[in-house]
């Protein structure tokens, strides 16, 4: 499940402000820390993350989903492949410098997409539309961020009836990947032609309504912020600037 | 043409980008105040690009290359396409947000954007679904937050490029009863449409168009009664008002049968 899921969390009531500074936290984070034990220590953060926001499970799923085919390639191309010295695992030497190198890149990977399955799933694009306007963003960079938030679920439940529709005229989903790899093309064709097609309407109605216009945004309902949620946030930026500080610290050394 | 138009084409030639021969050639055309004029022709006649340029969607959106004059006395155009789902933010969690979107866009006051809002709700009979999530209404009823949407800024010319094509019968009914009380409120309503049978009923003026170009203008009575429908009912010996579309011609058929 990739998309807001309506809920009622402290991730959910939070202004939509402090829940996308913890995921892009978890996103600086994540290039800032260098050592295993660390950027492992990110993904349990990232994990406490998404369980306050009460989507642990489904944003878990899908991340291990996303990240298990990039775990195997750098094992692949880190462990099996990476410099001396190596050391036996079962029947395989793998490169200990290497593992050492993948569990970095994979932890740095998982923690990224763990937070931002998080943040999609918890911040809902309309209180972000309203609090961006309460800040007087301009309604172009505003509706780029919200449509960004809204555009898997909206592309998922398009091909999903795509798909529908194809089946019905006999289009078969199941077999080997070579015909799975085939279904592609009847799905993949009629998505882009389709939500191209559908953009043009959309610019019109959306200049229509006055979006195009510039001037500031009318807020109708901002979600409320709070003393304690601008700490947490600037709290989260001086963490980041001190994980980097640390880290170039530890170069110099 | 009227007197004093809010939109006022003269021999207007518009080209989509890339396109091989206008969409709109050599066009004269000008709607006022209080009509409704309706539109018809065979797809690809120029029906649509004729609102789009009409209220300067095209070319200043759309693109591509309008000669000609256009002039205009209206502040703001409101468009209204088939698909209800395209014409969505897809940022709003209530219908009233959505309907509440384009004065919100426009900087007014909260309670005056709520307050047209409202309004707009009630013109098109909606009031009740202000509080319901756009993605859980029916086609009828998006479609109707859809106009809704395009009245709460208060459009001085409204075009509707085929605005039932997505309604049921009862739902195209209402939406097109309430295009007069549109018009009499100063509104000049814009309307594309194959739905001809309807449109005759609310229409003040028909503009019939072949290949870019206007064919026929005049009263609906006149320019409807030369499709091929009207004409086979006439020969026929139907009485007037002639059906002006298949469906309504087989339900005066079944009617006079029941006779």
């Amino acid at each position: 499940m990739i998309g807001y899921i309506p809920g009622r969390s402290p991730l959910h009531r939070a202004h939509p402000y402090t829940t996308l500074a913890l995921a892009t936290g978890l996103l600086l984070g994540a290039f800032a820390l260098t050592r295993p034990a660390e950027v492992w220590l990110l993904v349990a953060a990232a994990a406490v993350y998404a369980a306050v926001g009460g989507v642990l499970r489904s944003s878990a799923r899908t991340a291990l989903l996303l990240s298990l085919p990039i775990w195997a390639l750098l094992f692949v191309v880190h462990g099996l492949l990476g410099p001396e010295p190596r050391a036996a695992v079962g029947p395989v030497a793998v490169s200990t410098a290497g593992v050492e190198r993948a569990l970095v890149l994979g932890g740095r990977i998982t923690a990224i997409v763990l937070g931002f399955l998080t943040a999609l799933s918890t911040a809902s694009p309309h209180r972000l539309v309203e609090a961006m306007s309460a800040r007087g963003v301009p309604f172009g960079r505003t509706f780029l961020l919200a449509s960004t938030l809204t555009v898997l679920p909206r592309m998922r439940e398009r091909a999903a009836q795509i798909l529908e529709a194809q089946q019905c005229r006999g289009l078969r989903l199941g077999g080997s990947p070579l015909a799975r790899l085939r279904a592609l093309g009847p799905l993949a064709l009629p998505l882009v032609l389709g939500a191209l097609a559908e953009v043009d309407e959309q610019v019109l109605a959306l200049d229509a309504r006055g979006a195009a216009g510039g001037g500031r945004r009318t807020p109708l309902d901002p979600p409320p912020d709070s003393p304690a949620q601008r700490v947490l946030r600037w709290s989260v930026l001086a963490l980041v600037v001190a994980a980097y500080t640390w880290k170039f610290w530890r170069l110099r050394g | 043409m009227s007197a004093h138009p809010l939109v006022a084409l003269e021999r207007a030639t518009f080209s989509y980008p890339g396109a091989a021969r206008p969409a709109l050639a050599d066009v004269t055309f000008a709607v006022a105040a209080g009509e409704v004029v309706v539109v018809t022709g065979a797809a690809g006649a120029g029906a649509s690009t004729l609102l789009l340029v009409a209220t300067g969607f095209a070319p200043r959106v759309v693109g591509g290359t309008l000669s000609g004059t256009r002039r205009t006395a209206a502040r703001r155009c409101g468009v209204v396409f088939a698909r209800p789902w395209t014409q969505l933010t897809g940022l709003c969690s209530t219908v009233r947000d959505e309907v509440a979107f384009g004065p919100a866009s426009l900087g007014l006051p909260r309670d005056e954007v709520l307050a047209a809002a409202a309004r707009a709700l009630d013109r098109l009979g909606i009031a009740h679904l202000a509080d319901r999530e756009p993605a859980h209404l029916s086609g009828g009823e998006l479609q109707r937050v859809v106009v809704a949407a395009a009245l709460a800024l208060g459009p001085e010319v409204l075009a509707l490029d085929d605005p039932a094509a997505e309604l049921d019968p009862e739902a195209a009914d209402a939406l097109y009863a309430a295009l007069p009380g549109l018009a009499s409120a100063g509104t000049a309503v814009l309307l594309a449409t194959p739905d001809l049978e309807r449109a005759a009923g609310v229409a003040t003026r028909a503009v019939e168009m072949r290949d870019g170009r206007i064919v026929a203008e005049g009263a609906p009575a006149r320019v409807l009664a030369g499709t091929a429908v009207a004409r086979l009912a006439r020969a026929a010996g139907c009485p007037a008002p002639w059906p002006v579309d298949v469906a309504a011609l087989l339900v005066r058929a079944d009617m006079g049968r029941g006779r």
